[in-house]
């Protein structure tokens, strides 16, 4: 298969630029937490439910929110990167919330989920991550917006603000 | 065999990290992926084998852990590590190839923290 360079001016579609770069490093990243955090809730909620349910079911909601945000980021059309800006806000206030619930409320949580401690058991890439994944999305919306811009100019300062501004 | 050899998660701690360490310097270099990169990835791919086996001959002596099943995931998951990073960084030109040889070189060393915790008698 045929990539193109990281280059920001290539002339190629959207969805590969989205694997290139930066891009392959988080997709690397997001597909890790994937595995983890599915196989994690996975042994959870077959061997130990009982014991932790309110836990293993917020591991399980956090699996699936990593699989969608890798899939998106991996996929790179406009509709993909929007579900990933989704799943990637979802996932931040996720680990913001479990997070402070786990703090507040450690009975809750005898045993550790992904986003447990604000992500302290996995050195607190879950709270950064989405942080990243938002950025390199933010950014590949720009690239987009500069090559789709008319006449195949470099669009105003004004432009790219309204750009976002929809977008946002 | 009584417990699994302490130097061989130990060597593969090291060379996941310094393999982690050079990646990541190819990267802040502007570096692309080399030869030499993945050769090393080869070395600890050997390595995290051999590693394994032993492991799997521990089970094969009676040994149990706590957790079965989650042993069995790390087995299956842990050769797959450098390979599938390896394809993935490969198919990158830019410094960011590296960068994902840098995450498979972390995980390692990470992973056998993990194994001890999964079983104690996998020493480091």
């Amino acid at each position: 298969m045929s990539e193109p360079t990281a280059a920001p001016d290539t002339t190629a579609s959207a969805a590969p630029a989205a694997r290139t770069g930066p891009g392959r490093l988080l997709i690397a990243v997001y597909a890790l937490f994937a595995l983890s955090a599915t196989a994690r809730a996975g042994v959870q909620i077959a061997t130990k439910f009982s014991h932790a349910p309110v836990a293993y079911l917020l591991s399980a909601f956090a699996a699936v929110v990593y699989i969608l945000a890798t899939v998106t980021l991996a996929n790179g059309s406009r509709t993909a990167r929007r579900i990933a800006v989704l799943s990637c806000s979802v996932e931040f206030v996720g680990v913001v919330a479990i997070g402070t619930w786990s703090v507040l409320d450690p009975a809750t949580f005898p045993d550790a989920t992904v986003w447990s401690g604000y992500g302290s058991g996995y050195g607190f890439v879950p709270l950064v991550l989405p942080i990243f994944g938002l950025l390199w999305l933010r950014r590949l919306h720009r690239r987009e917006s500069t090559r789709d811009a008319p006449d195949g100019e470099l669009p105003t300062v004004r432009g790219a603000m309204s750009a976002d501004g929809r977008h946002r | 065999m009584s417990s699994v050899n302490g130097a061989l998660p130990t060597t593969i701690i090291v060379a996941g990290l310094a393999l982690a360490g050079c990646a990541l310097l190819m990267t802040a270099l502007n570096r692309r992926m080399g030869g030499g990169l993945l050769a090393a990835l080869g070395v600890l791919e050997i390595l995290l084998l051999v590693l394994v086996g032993m492991i799997v001959a521990k089970l094969a002596d009676g040994g149990r852990p706590a957790s079965l099943p989650t042993l069995i995931g790390y087995l299956i998951a842990i050769p797959l590590v450098p390979l599938i990073a390896g394809l993935w960084g490969a198919m990158e030109r830019s410094r960011w190839g590296p960068a994902v040889i840098a995450v498979a070189g972390l995980v390692a060393a990470v992973l056998m923290v993990r194994l001890h915790e999964i079983w104690p008698v996998i020493h480091v």
